[in-house]
């Protein structure tokens, strides 16, 4: 793409970006994304299929998929890869004993061919619970010290509390109009 | 990389461009993409592909774009149930939308999708919506609950949507109401048990919805009142009386539908009341309006219009004339109207009916004219006062010397000299006249028949005979049979001058002819005649039976469940749906109160006892002929407590015959005491003759044993329920002599099982069961005759069995008139040919029975 054509782009904001939140089944997808979009707490039940919104963030409009968890559906992940620009990856802090299969869902996705450009931003969420991992342990626990080439960031977050995301947004959207 | 590539990437071509475009920001351009997608899809191309890429457009506030989508779902969910899963939550969320159109829209759409994976994600939504405020939301998941029922029924019920369902039988909106009403009909259907009775407080709310919902509402709810039973005369009154204003109805469904409920409703009310003359009167308009419709129309209530005159010939008496053949109608019509006019034809109006039928009968089509000069014959015979009348007219029409017409009158005429004997042998010169241009087998059959019959008053009968014989073998084999008989008959009445003729006749049928039948007849005609001309005489010239008048109507059991079905394709093609439909549970609907047919209580009282005669294993009596084989396979009932406990063959030696009887009587004594059944004199004499002879205990139902002598005695055990141990066997054996179950106080019989139903054996009814009576076997039975004739000659015969079971005496039924049942109680012996059979428990027994008109043919297993 021409500088040109990218500053035209940016100028006007209509491109939307187009974002998937990921994770194990539980780990706080769905209600990520409507504390995202209305700012507030909607009861979720189990997320069989996906969610799909629309959220503005500082004049950035980002199209948000929301997919399930499920060991079932997991598999279908792969169907949204293409065209995404970041991927939202929320982890269940308090979820110890899951967060080895948490990695080894991040690492197959990471090696996507069609995620090779996505910016990745890892949610340690409920950090509300007490004796969850803190930051530090989920990003050991994840292995993201082995990550080279992708651009990432680590957040700790409690989407009950609304606590992270905000941060999560703003350092996501600065890296993805830098990016252009 | 490798060659594989080109394998899997389809990075060109429409596809490729539609998922592009259907993956685009623009919402206008997608939708254009599902569009596209759709069309591609309605004809015929395979667009499964895009599955996933359009299952992401449904999330969208778009009406138009979310229809296309759910479209596209219903077609290809089933071929991709594995990514059908990513719909789920959109339809979770679209029952939950503010709009109702988009609730029914996803409820209906999820009803559609029959994927088993994901029916349990779907019970949620569809509950919610059951309790809609929306009635347009609550109509749809009523019908999606039938369909699911389809998928997994099990599901259906533990979620306690029948229950919901039910609940929405008494909805305040009639559209409801009868959407619940159908899917509650279609799961009582396909259902093994009744799911949901009815109660007269539904049924009120029902005829309450009927006024005011659409015409299929209403069929539906009607056809559920069909299967309503009241609970007294004055329930079923007040249904009548409230859905009578639906006969005046526009569309023909729901007049038919009505009547249908009203001529099931009518049997139970009281006969001969006001109300039900009321009711018949208003039963003939509607359907007398029905024939001014459509010609497919027409012959729809036509056929219904047969059933109901046959079921009650009152209501349409009045409404000959609707049934007059026009001339535009289609040759399918013609036909039918032709039956009714028929079966409608009564004294009264028989001089009008005649006339029409003799203007038909010069109509040009073949098969209509043909079936009008039959309708003449039928006439004749229906209406004894015409019949001077529908013979002049045959006479009229043969002179008219079309072929058909007059071999058509020649059939006919010859029912009508069966039925009234020597009053019209006048016109028989006619008739010989044209005996050269009769070609068809019926009509040469029925000639020879008629000159056989009145022989001794055709002078050159045996002229005649003889030209037949000529190309005897070229002939039919119908023609064949009846030319010997004739041949025969002529014979017995002019023995003079015809010995030559039988002789040649004779020998063509026993010896040039490979017909089984032929031969057959034929040898029985020479040795009635070789043996003892006087008893020929009295076989073959014996009084025959009247004919009856009506020989096409249907069996009165079918007729009955076919009047449930009026208004159903079963009505039209007068089959019971189970022959044409497969369903999971064959569903009989009989009328509420059968008012045909006997009693089947199952009767121990049945015959006096007979002395016992030894008689061969064949039983002939009277003259009754072939039927068919009725294979009683005893299986013994799983619950039986056949105790398999293996005898020890080698203590049972020949010493042991008065050591078993002793058993016997000593337990039957002191279990049971005078129980009436003990028979404490008469084991010796079921067959214990033969030294070593094991029983067998054989249950019928439960615990029925008879002694039975022989041998491979592997694992047969003795009746259970008595010690095991060293007196097992012997404990067993008091059990098969008793015949009692230690349990049962007093003698035990087994209650009669139908060993034979009626609808397979052309309206026999055969129920039965074994029990002892004072030490002796007897086969209780129960004869219920459903046919249209009366049956007599019963005979029996048992086919060699494990057991060796054979009759003792002959059977002895009284000749049977229709709808009328009788007991017979055959007592048995064993001492008859014995063979194993597989199962050991196999009966085979033939009943042989006689009807005026045919052989019966009984065919079963039990």
């Amino acid at each position: 793409m021409g500088g040109m054509m990218s500053y035209f782009r940016g100028l006007f904001g209509n491109r939307e970006m187009r974002i998937l939140i990921l994770g194990l089944d539980g780990a706080g997808k769905t209600t990520i994304l409507y504390r995202l979009q209305v700012g507030e707490i909607v009861t979720t039940i189990p997320t069989i299929g996906f969610n799909v919104e629309q959220v503005t963030y500082k004049n950035l409009k980002f199209q948000v998929w929301d997919l399930g968890g499920q060991t079932s559906i997991r598999p279908y992940w792969r169907c949204y890869y293409s065209n995404t620009d970041a991927i939202i990856y929320v982890v269940d802090s308090a979820d110890k004993d899951r967060i080895g299969i948490s990695k080894q869902e991040l690492v197959s996705m990471l090696e996507e061919e069609e995620l090779k450009n996505a910016v990745l931003v890892v949610l340690a969420n409920k950090q509300d619970i007490p004796g969850c991992l803190s930051v530090a342990d989920v990003h050991r626990a994840l292995g993201l010290e082995a990550l080279r080439t992708r651009t990432f960031q680590i957040f700790k977050a409690s989407a009950l509390k609304g606590e992270g995301l905000d941060e999560a947004m703003e350092w996501l959207s600065n890296t993805l109009q830098q990016k252009k | 990389m490798t060659d594989s590539k080109y394998f899997t990437t389809t990075k060109k071509g429409e596809i490729f461009e539609l998922k592009t475009e259907l993956n685009s920001e623009k919402k206008e351009k997608k939708r254009e993409a599902v569009k596209k997608v759709i069309a591609s899809m309605t004809v015929g191309k395979d667009v499964s592909a895009l599955f996933p890429d359009v299952v992401n457009c449904m999330q969208t506030d778009n009406l138009e774009l979310k229809k296309l989508v759910y479209l596209y779902l219903m077609n290809y969910a089933k071929s991709q149930p594995d990514l059908a899963i990513m719909a789920v939550n959109t339809f979770v969320k679209d029952c939950e939308d503010p709009n109702p159109l988009i609730r029914a829209l996803a409820v209906r759409t999820m009803g559609c999708i029959r994927v088993d994976k994901i029916t349990e994600y779907l019970c949620e939504p569809l509950r919610k919506c059951l309790k809609d405020e929306d009635p347009y939301v609550r109509n749809t998941p009523a019908v999606c609950v039938a369909k699911l029922y389809d998928i997994n029924a099990a599901l259906v019920e533990d979620q306690g949507f029948l229950e919901q369902l039910k609940d929405l039988l008494s909805d305040s909106n009639p559209m409801v109401v009868a959407n619940a009403v159908a899917a509650l009909t279609e799961i009582n259907e396909t259902s093994s048990r009744p799911l949901i009775e009815m109660n007269t407080q539904t049924v009120n709310k029902l005829l309450t919805a009927l006024n005011e919902c659409t015409e299929w509402g209403q069929v539906f709810i009607l056809d559920s009142l069909a299967n309503y039973e009241p609970k007294d005369e004055r329930e079923a009154q007040n249904i009548c009386e409230r859905i009578t204003p639906r006969l005046a109805h526009a569309n023909a469904a729901v007049v038919l539908s009505t009547v249908k409920v009203l001529m099931k409703l009518i049997d139970i009310l009281p006969r001969d009341s006001d109300f039900i003359a009321q009711l018949i009167k208003k039963l003939a308009p509607p359907m007398v309006t029905l024939l001014s419709a459509e010609p497919e129309i027409q012959y729809v209530a036509l056929r219904n219009i047969n059933l109901i005159v046959q079921k009650r010939p009152d209501i349409l008496k009045q409404e000959m004339k609707v049934f007059f053949v026009k001339y535009n109608d289609p040759i399918y019509v013609k036909m039918e109207k032709l039956d009714i006019m028929i079966r409608l034809a009564h004294q009264a109006n028989i001089a009008q009916v005649l006339s029409e039928l003799k203007e038909y009968a010069t109509e040009v089509d073949v098969d209509f004219v043909r079936k009008s000069v039959r309708a003449i014959g039928r006439c004749a015979i229906k209406v004894e006062q015409s019949a001077e009348r529908c013979v002049s007219t045959l006479l009229d029409l043969i002179q008219t010397k079309v072929n058909y017409v007059v071999q058509e009158a020649v059939v006919v005429i010859k029912d009508i000299f069966r039925k009234y004997p020597n009053k019209y042998e006048s016109i028989i010169s006619t008739l010989c006249e044209n005996l050269d241009t009769l070609d068809e087998p019926e009509a040469r059959a029925s000639m020879i028949w008629i000159i056989g019959e009145y022989a001794e008053r055709i002078d050159n009968a045996d002229e005649l005979l003889e030209s037949f014989v000529e190309g005897f073998h070229d002939e039919n084999t119908q023609v064949q049979l009846q030319l010997l008989t004739s041949v025969v008959k002529l014979f017995l009445k002019r023995p003079a001058d015809t010995q030559e003729l039988v002789q040649r006749v004779l020998s063509l049928a026993t010896q040039d002819s490979d017909n089984p039948d032929l031969r057959d007849r034929g040898y029985i005609y020479w040795r009635l005649l070789s043996a003892d001309p006087a008893a020929a005489k009295d076989v073959v010239l014996a009084e025959k039976p009247l004919i009856s008048e009506e020989t096409d109507l249907l069996e009165p059991s079918l007729l009955d469940e076919l009047v449930c079905h009026i208004g159903s394709l079963a009505s039209v093609y007068h089959k019971p749906p189970s022959t044409f439909v497969e369903a999971a549970v064959p569903l009989r609907k009989t009328l509420p109160k059968s008012t045909v047919g006997g009693s089947e209580e199952p009767s121990l009282i049945g015959g006096t006892s007979m002395p016992s005669t030894q008689q061969t294993t064949v039983i002939p009596s009277q003259d009754s002929l072939i039927a068919d084989l009725l294979s009683l396979d005893l299986t013994p009932h799983p619950s039986g407590g056949n105790s398999h406990q293996p005898y020890a063959q080698s203590a049972f030696s020949s010493g042991l015959d008065d050591l078993l009887g002793l058993g016997s009587d000593g337990l039957l004594g002191d279990s049971h005491g005078a129980s009436g059944l003990g028979g404490t004199a008469s084991p010796p004499s079921v067959g214990f003759g033969g030294g070593v002879q094991p029983m067998v205990g054989m249950a019928g139902a439960g615990a029925l044993p008879f002694g039975a002598p022989t041998l491979p005695m592997g694992g047969m055990g003795g009746m259970g329920g008595m010690g095991g141990g060293d007196i097992g066997g012997i404990g067993g054996l008091g059990d098969i002599f008793g015949g009692i179950t230690p349990a049962a106080g007093s003698g035990y019989a087994a209650p009669k099982q139908i060993w034979l139903e009626a609808a397979r054996s052309k309206g026999t009814e055969l129920q039965g069961t074994f029990l002892r009576r004072s030490g002796q076997i007897v086969m209780d039975m129960t004869f219920t005759n459903r046919a249209m004739q009366a049956l007599s000659g019963f005979a029996i015969q048992f086919n060699s069995n494990s057991f060796g079971l054979a009759p003792a005496q002959p059977l002895q039924v009284r000749p049977l008139p229709p709808n009328q049942s009788a007991d017979a109680a055959l007592p048995c012996k064993t001492d008859g040919p014995v063979q194993k059979m597989e199962p050991l428990t196999n009966l085979q027994v033939r009943i042989h029975f006689y009807s005026h008109f045919r052989f019966m043919e009984c065919r079963n297993s039990l």
